[in-house]
């Protein structure tokens, strides 16, 4: 009469649950990342801050610029004398023009949560740019960002 | 010779790879629920905090803001044909007679708001307004503050205070 487990199910059995728990493991992870995203990322006051900040360089030669990947943006690239001052009413950190679509850069030049926002961005729409926009409010950096370019606009 | 039972060495192993991943788990769940009752920020009205200045944004754009009055907990908002009322209370913010209140505990609005006027080059003016979300009193973060911008070209008929100091 057979009594007690053979090894092989007793290593079944805990294949089985150890896939089971990290299943659950890799989907809760997701969520409290998302808890972050939803903070820092696309807030609806930089989106607008974001609009305001496109449609003024637009006007300053922002349609002028092309990249292949990421390009910095700063005052020194538009030629009007209030640029220092909007940008530090609106809190920006940095503005960059990201070329739209996957491409590759070298991901130690910025930081890690810059990185994790590009990484989330939508690239099924028919645009050519992006205008990202770093804010910095307190120690916090954020992030918004509005597509250029495209058969929308 | 027929293999009866489990050797300790089996069940030692299987015992440590569930611990790990229980492990894993745990702090996963302590995670969620740091997460779900943080109150360092007024978590719990995101979604009316985005629905607040999506709609007084889109006001600034659709019925194009002209101008605007200051009293101490009360902001009149002119544009073209029509003018709206933002109200802040403690509890709530009430714009255009519709009330959102505050949902998160210890949270409350501060009537004392930032407001800036600056003018861009010739042409353009920019307004910034922030009215805080304190939590027990303190503004811990501005992640939660009702922040609101708008930027436009200047006309004969805009009528905006150079600039509005709290008096508390």
């Amino acid at each position: 009469m057979k009594k007690g487990f053979a090894l092989m199910e007793t290593i079944i059995v805990i294949t089985f649950i150890s896939v089971s728990l990290l299943l659950l493991y890799s989907t809760f992870i997701g969520m409290i990342n998302s808890s972050k995203q939803n903070r820092l990322f696309d807030n609806v006051s930089n989106i607008y801050k974001t609009y305001y900040l496109k449609e003024y360089l637009n006007l300053q030669g922002l349609t002028n610029y092309t990249t292949n990947s990421i390009k910095e943006l700063t005052c020194n690239d538009f030629n009007f004398a209030s640029c220092s001052t909007l940008t530090k009413k609106l809190n920006v950190s940095h503005m960059y023009l990201v070329k739209y679509g996957k491409f590759n850069y070298d991901e130690k030049l910025y930081s890690n949560n810059f990185n994790d926002y590009l990484h989330l961005l939508s690239t099924s729409d028919d645009y050519q740019y992006r205008l990202i926009i770093e804010f910095l409010e307190g120690e916090e950096y954020s992030y918004a960002s509005l597509a250029l370019g495209g058969s929308h606009e | 010779m027929n293999k009866k039972g489990i050797t300790i060495i089996e069940v030692l192993v299987s015992i440590s790879l569930v611990s790990i991943i229980v492990l894993l788990l745990l702090n996963v769940i302590l995670s969620l629920n740091k997460i779900n009752n943080d109150d360092s920020y007024a978590s719990q009205d995101e979604i009316d905090r985005s629905e607040i200045i999506k709609l007084i944004e889109d006001d600034f754009l659709a019925l194009k803001l002209n101008g605007l009055t200051i009293e101490e907990n009360k902001i009149t908002f002119n544009y073209l044909d029509s003018t709206k009322k933002l109200i802040i209370f403690k509890d709530k913010i009430v714009y255009d007679n519709k009330e959102y209140p505050l949902e998160s505990p210890k949270a409350t609005y501060d009537s004392c708001f930032s407001y800036h006027y600056t003018q861009i080059d010739d042409n353009y003016y920019l307004i910034t307004i922030d009215i805080p979300v304190l939590i027990d009193n303190v503004n811990t973060t501005k992640i939660d503050d009702l922040s609101l911008s708008y930027l436009a070209l200047k006309n004969e008929f805009n009528n905006y205070p150079s600039n509005y100091t709290c008096s508390k």
